[in-house]
C-alpha cells in the first residue's frame, strides 16, 4: 500500500534524523568539552531540526522538490483515491481536506481534555486528577485549540476555497503548500509527547520564568510552536500571493467575495505579526540554554516576554476572528438570497481591523504592573476596534434584512456565529475597560469571553463551511436532519456552558485552576453539566460526516444554487479545477439582479490562463 | 415596505431588552469590601445597561428575520430585493456606533482609569503615602505579608492578612521567582507580582468581612505560577482599627 509506505516511510526518516541531530550536536559538545554533553534539552534542538527536515524529505519532498537543487529531475508519484492525502500532494483541493481532517482530530481530542478538566472542576477540591495533571491537560488543551483555531478554517477552508472563489487552478506555491501542511505532524507529535515529559507546566501563553523553570516538556512545547508560525507564516505569504496574482481576468478587487477579503486581510496579520510568538518562544528557548532575557538575576525582564508574546498573540485573535466573519458574511448572503449589504464597508471593516490588530496588545496586560501612562492609550485603542466589528454586523444584518433566508445547516450556523459574537463582542468591552479588567483579568469571566468569541463566532463559522463545503468535497450530501440536530444541540449546549461559564468569574473564580472556593460548586456543576452536553454534540456530528463520506447520496455541483465561482464546477472539482477557464464580469452576489451573472465560460480556454496577468485584465 | 418590519423589530429588541436588563439586579458581585469594589460594581453595572441593547439588538434582527422571511420550500422560489447598502444607513450606523463606543471609551473607561490611578489609590506604578504599607513577597506557592512593625505573616505564621477599616491599605508586590498576581475579590483589585520589580495596589476597605463569612475575603494569587498555583491563597479579614492593635500585639506576643 503507497499510502502506508509514504507515511512510515518519512516516519522511519524522521525519527533516524532526530537522533542522528541529536547525536551529532552531543558528539560537537563532547568534543569542545562542555559538560554532561550527552544529556541536556540543545540536543534536542539538533534532533528536531534534522528530524523535522528528514521527515519532509521523507513524505515526498525530496522527490517533488529537493532533486531540483542538485540538477536531478524531479518525479511525483501519486497513488489514486483516498491514498492521496497521505502523500506530499499539491493539489490544494487535497491540502485543504487534509488540513481540515487533521485539525478536526485535534480538535475532537483537545475536547476531550475539556471534558477531562470540567469532570475535575464539577466539585471544589481535587477529586480525578491532580494540581499537575490538571495543569498539563489546560496547558495542552489550550495550545491545541490554538492551533486548531489558527489552521482549521485558514488551511482547511482557505487552501481548498480561495483558489476555486477566484477562479484559479491552484494556489501560487503549490509545492510550499503541501509543505506547510506536511509540518504540522511534527507539530502535533511534539505537543502531544509532551504528557510523557511531564506536562506542559505553564499554560499556552508560557510566561517566563515560570516556562524557563519548568519540565523539559517546555521544550518540546516551543520547538513545536515556532515550527507551527513557519507554516502559518509561509501559509499567509502562499494566500497573499495567490489572491493578488492568481484572480480570473475580470475578478477585480470590488468583485471579490469577502471571504477572499478576510483571508487576505488575515494572512497579511499572520505575516506581518506570527514572528513575534516564535521569537518570544525562542528567546525562552535560549533562556533555558543559559541566555538571560527574562532572568531578574542576570539583567532581563519577565515582562519583556509579555509585550513581544502579546505583540503576535492579540492579534492571532484576529487571525482566527477575521475568516470566521468572513464566511459568515459569505453565507449568509447566498443563503438570503440577497447582495452583501455594505460590502464596502465591510472590506473596510476588514482592513481596519487588520490596521488596529497590532496596536491593542498590551490590553493584555493591564494588571501586569507596566508603567501608568500606557493604560490610557491601550484602552481606547482596544474600544476602537468596536467600530469596524460593528461594521461587519452591519453588513450581516443588511443583509438578512427583507431577505429569502434558506435556513440550510450551513446558514444557521452562519447566524449563529453573529448571534455568539454578539455576546462575546459586548463582554469584550468590560475587559477593554481598565477598572473592570483590573478585576476581571485571569477570572472565568475572561474564559467565557473569549470561547464566546473563538469557539461562538470561528468555531461555528468552521462548522457553517464543513456543511457548505461537504458536497462540494465529497461529492456526497450528508443527512440534513442530523445536521440540524447537531446545529441545535451544539448551540443550546455552546451557550449554556459559556454564558454561565461568566457567573463564577465575576464571583471570584480565577481560571487556571484545579480547585476553587466551595461556595461556587453549585455553577461550577451546571457548567460541567452543560459542557458533557456540548461536547455529546460531536457524536452527531463525527457520525454524519463519516457515513455521509461513505454512503451518502450523490451530491449536485450547485446544490445550494451559490452564485460564486467555486459552484460552477464539478462536485468533487476536477484536478484544474475548471474545464474551461472562468472569465468573471459581476459582482459574486447580484442576487435578485435580472440578467446579472457573476462568470461566463468561453468555450476556448484564453491562451494565458495559467500565468493570466490578475484581475483587472478583463475589464 | 420597511415600515411594519421595523415597528415589529423595534418592538420585540424592547421587550428583549427589558427582560436583558433584568440582570442588572442579578447577584452577580461577590461580598463588596471597599471603595473600589463600590467603583467596578457600579460601572459594570452601567456597561451592562448599555451592552444588553446591543445584545439584543442583534438578536432581535436575527430571530425576527428567521422566523419572517424563512423559505418553507425545498428549493428558494425567488432571489430578495437586490438592496446594496451604499446609502445613508451605512453612515448612521457608523455614526452611532463611533459615538457608542468613544462615549465608552471616555466614560466610563477613561475617567474610571482617572480614579485609579487617582493619588491615593496609586495603581501599578504610582507610590504615594498610604495609611499602612504592607510588602507582600509572592512565592511558589504562598504568600509572606510583612507590616511594618515587622510583623510577618504567613501560611504558617498567623494564618490570615488582618487590616484596618476605612484606611488607604497599600500592598507593596514583589516575587522571588515567578510571576504571580495579587488578588482579593471582595475589593475588586488585582496586580501582578512580577520577579525584580515592585508593583503597588491601595485599596480602602470600608466594611468589616472575614473569609469566614463570605469566600471572597481572600488574598488568591491569580496567574498560572506552576503545580499548586490553585492553593496559593491565604484569607484575609478586615477589622476595626483597635482590634487591629490588638492583633498585631497579640502575636508580638506570641514571639512570631
Amino acid at each position: 500500500m503507497y499510502a502506508v509506505k509514504s507515511v512510515f516511510g518519512a516516519l522511519g526518516l524522521g525519527l533516524i534524523g532526530f537522533y542522528l541531530g541529536l547525536g551529532i550536536v552531543a558528539i560537537l559538545r563532547w568534543l569542545f568539552g562542555y559538560p554532561d554533553a550527552w544529556g541536556g534539552e540543545i540536543n534536542i534542538i539538533g534532533g528536531w531540526v534534522l528530524g523535522v527536515f528528514m521527515w519532509l524529505m521523507g513524505i515526498g519532498m525530496w522527490g517533488q522538490w529537493g532533486r531540483e537543487w542538485f540538477g536531478l529531475k524531479t518525479y511525483n508519484r501519486q497513488p489514486p483515491g483516498w491514498q492521496r492525502y497521505f502523500t506530499f500532494n499539491t493539489d490544494h483541493k487535497v491540502i485543504g481536506i487534509q488540513y481540515l481532517v487533521t485539525f478536526m482530530v485535534v480538535f475532537f481530542l483537545a475536547g476531550a481534555l475539556a471534558m477531562l478538566m470540567r469532570l475535575e472542576l464539577a466539585q471544589s477540591g481535587n477529586q480525578f486528577i491532580s494540581n499537575g495533571q490538571y495543569n498539563g491537560a489546560m496547558g495542552l488543551h489550550g495550545i491545541l485549540m490554538v492551533a486548531v483555531a489558527v489552521a482549521a478554517v485558514i488551511g482547511g477552508i482557505g487552501n481548498y476555497a480561495v483558489p476555486l472563489m477566484i477562479g484559479a487552478q491552484d494556489m501560487a506555491f503549490p509545492r510550499l503548500n503541501a509543505m506547510t501542511f506536511w509540518l504540522v505532524p511534527p507539530v502535533a507529535v511534539g505537543l502531544l509527547a509532551t504528557p510523557f515529559l511531564g506536562g506542559i507546566e505553564h499554560g499556552w501563553t508560557a510566561y517566563p520564568p515560570l516556562a524557563i523553570r519548568a519540565n523539559s516538556a517546555q521544550i518540546l512545547f516551543d520547538l513545536s510552536i515556532i515550527t507551527f508560525g513557519l507554516t502559518s507564516i509561509l501559509g499567509a505569504l502562499n494566500f497573499i500571493i495567490t489572491i493578488i496574482y492568481m484572480r480570473a481576468p475580470g475578478l477585480s478587487w470590488g468583485r471579490l467575495p469577502i471571504f477572499v477579503w478576510a483571508m487576505f486581510a488575515t494572512s497579511w496579520i499572520a505575516l506581518l505579526y506570527t514572528q513575534g510568538f516564535a521569537a518570544a518562544l525562542l528567546l525562552v528557548l535560549l533562556d533555558r540554554l543559559g541566555f538571560s532575557f527574562f532572568d531578574v538575576a542576570g539583567g532581563g525582564d519577565p515582562l519583556l516576554y509579555q509585550h513581544v508574546f502579546w505583540f503576535y498573540s492579540h492579534p492571532a485573535v484576529y487571525i482566527m476572528i477575521l475568516p470566521g466573519f468572513g464566511l459568515a458574511l459569505e453565507l449568509i448572503a447566498h443563503f438570503s438570497r440577497k447582495p452583501l449589504f455594505a460590502y464596502r464597508y465591510a472590506v473596510a471593516a476588514f482592513l481596519g481591523i487588520l490596521g488596529l490588530s497590532g496596536v491593542v496588545w498590551a490590553h493584555h496586560m493591564f494588571t501586569s504592573g507596566m508603567p501608568n501612562y500606557l493604560h490610557g492609550p491601550f484602552l481606547v485603542a482596544t474600544e476602537l476596534i468596536s467600530i469596524p466589528t460593528g461594521l461587519i454586523f452591519l453588513s450581516a444584518l443588511g443583509t438578512i434584512w427583507l431577505g429569502r433566508l434558506w435556513l440550510k445547516p450551513p446558514m444557521l450556523f452562519a447566524l449563529a456565529v453573529i448571534f455568539n459574537f454578539a455576546c462575546g463582542g459586548v463582554t469584550g468591552i468590560f475587559l477593554a475597560d481598565v477598572p473592570t479588567d483590573i478585576h476581571l483579568q485571569d477570572t472565568y469571566f475572561v474564559v467565557a469571553h473569549f470561547h464566546y468569541t473563538i469557539v461562538g463566532g470561528e468555531i461555528f463559522a468552521l462548522f457553517a463551511a464543513i456543511y457548505y463545503y461537504f458536497p462540494k468535497m465529497t461529492g456526497r450530501m450528508y443527512n440534513e436532519r442530523l445536521a440540524k440536530l447537531h446545529f441545535w444541540w451544539m448551540f443550546i449546549g455552546f451557550n449554556a456552558t459559556f454564558f454561565l461559564m461568566h457567573l463564577p468569574g465575576i464571583k471570584g473564580m480565577n481560571r487556571r485552576i484545579a480547585d476553587f472556593p466551595s461556595e461556587l460548586d453549585p455553577v461550577n456543576m451546571a457548567i460541567s453539566l452543560a459542557g458533557f452536553f456540548l461536547g455529546a454534540s460531536f457524536l452527531v456530528f463525527i457520525w454524519n460526516m463519516v457515513y455521509s463520506w461513505v454512503r451518502g447520496p450523490v451530491a449536485e455541483a450547485n446544490p445550494w444554487q451559490a452564485r460564486t465561482l467555486e459552484w460552477q464546477t464539478s462536485s468533487p472539482p476536477p484536478l484544474e479545477n475548471f474545464p474551461v477557464p472562468p472569465v468573471v464580469s459581476g459582482g459574486p452576489y447580484d442576487y435578485g439582479v435580472p440578467g446579472s451573472k457573476h462568470a461566463t465560460f468561453p468555450a476556448a480556454p484564453s491562451a494565458g490562463f495559467a500565468g493570466a496577468p490578475a484581475g483587472g485584465g478583463g475589464q | 415596505m420597511h415600515g411594519k418590519h421595523l415597528i415589529s423589530v423595534a418592538l420585540l429588541w424592547a421587550g428583549l431588552t427589558a427582560i436583558g436588563e433584568l440582570l442588572v439586579f442579578a447577584d452577580l458581585f461577590p461580598a463588596v469590601g471597599s471603595h473600589e469594589a463600590e467603583d467596578f460594581d457600579s460601572i459594570f453595572r452601567f456597561l451592562l445597561i448599555l451592552g444588553i441593547p446591543v445584545f439584543t439588538f442583534v438578536i432581535a434582527v436575527v430571530a425576527y428575520a428567521a422566523l419572517t422571511w424563512r423559505i418553507r420550500g425545498e428549493r428558494p422560489a425567488e432571489d430578495g430585493p437586490p438592496i446594496r447598502g451604499s446609502g445613508w444607513v451605512p453612515r448612521i450606523w457608523l455614526a452611532v456606533t463611533g459615538a457608542l463606543a468613544v462615549f465608552v471609551m471616555i466614560h466610563p473607561g477613561l475617567t474610571g482609569l482617572a480614579k485609579l490611578q487617582s493619588s491615593y489609590t496609586a495603581y501599578g506604578w504610582g507610590k504615594e503615602e498610604a495609611d499602612l504599607e504592607i510588602n507582600a513577597t509572592a512565592f511558589m506557592w504562598q504568600w509572606t505579608f510583612d507590616y511594618p512593625d515587622g510583623t510577618q505573616v504567613s501560611i504558617t505564621k498567623g494564618k490570615e492578612v488582618v487590616i484596618p477599616v476605612n484606611k488607604h491599605v497599600r500592598f507593596n508586590v514583589n516575587s522571588i521567582d515567578v510571576v504571580h498576581s495579587l488578588w482579593i475579590p471582595a475589593f475588586r483589585m488585582k496586580i501582578d507580582a512580577i520577579p525584580g520589580r515592585t508593583t503597588y495596589m491601595t485599596v480602602f476597605p470600608t466594611e468589616l468581612g472575614a473569609y469566614d463569612e463570605d469566600q471572597s475575603y481572600r488574598v488568591q494569587c491569580a496567574e498560572l505560577c506552576g503545580l499548586d498555583h490553585s492553593k496559593m491563597w491565604l484569607p484575609i479579614r478586615v477589622v476595626s482599627e483597635s482590634e487591629f492593635e490588638a492583633w498585631l500585639a497579640s502575636l508580638k506576643s506570641e514571639g512570631k
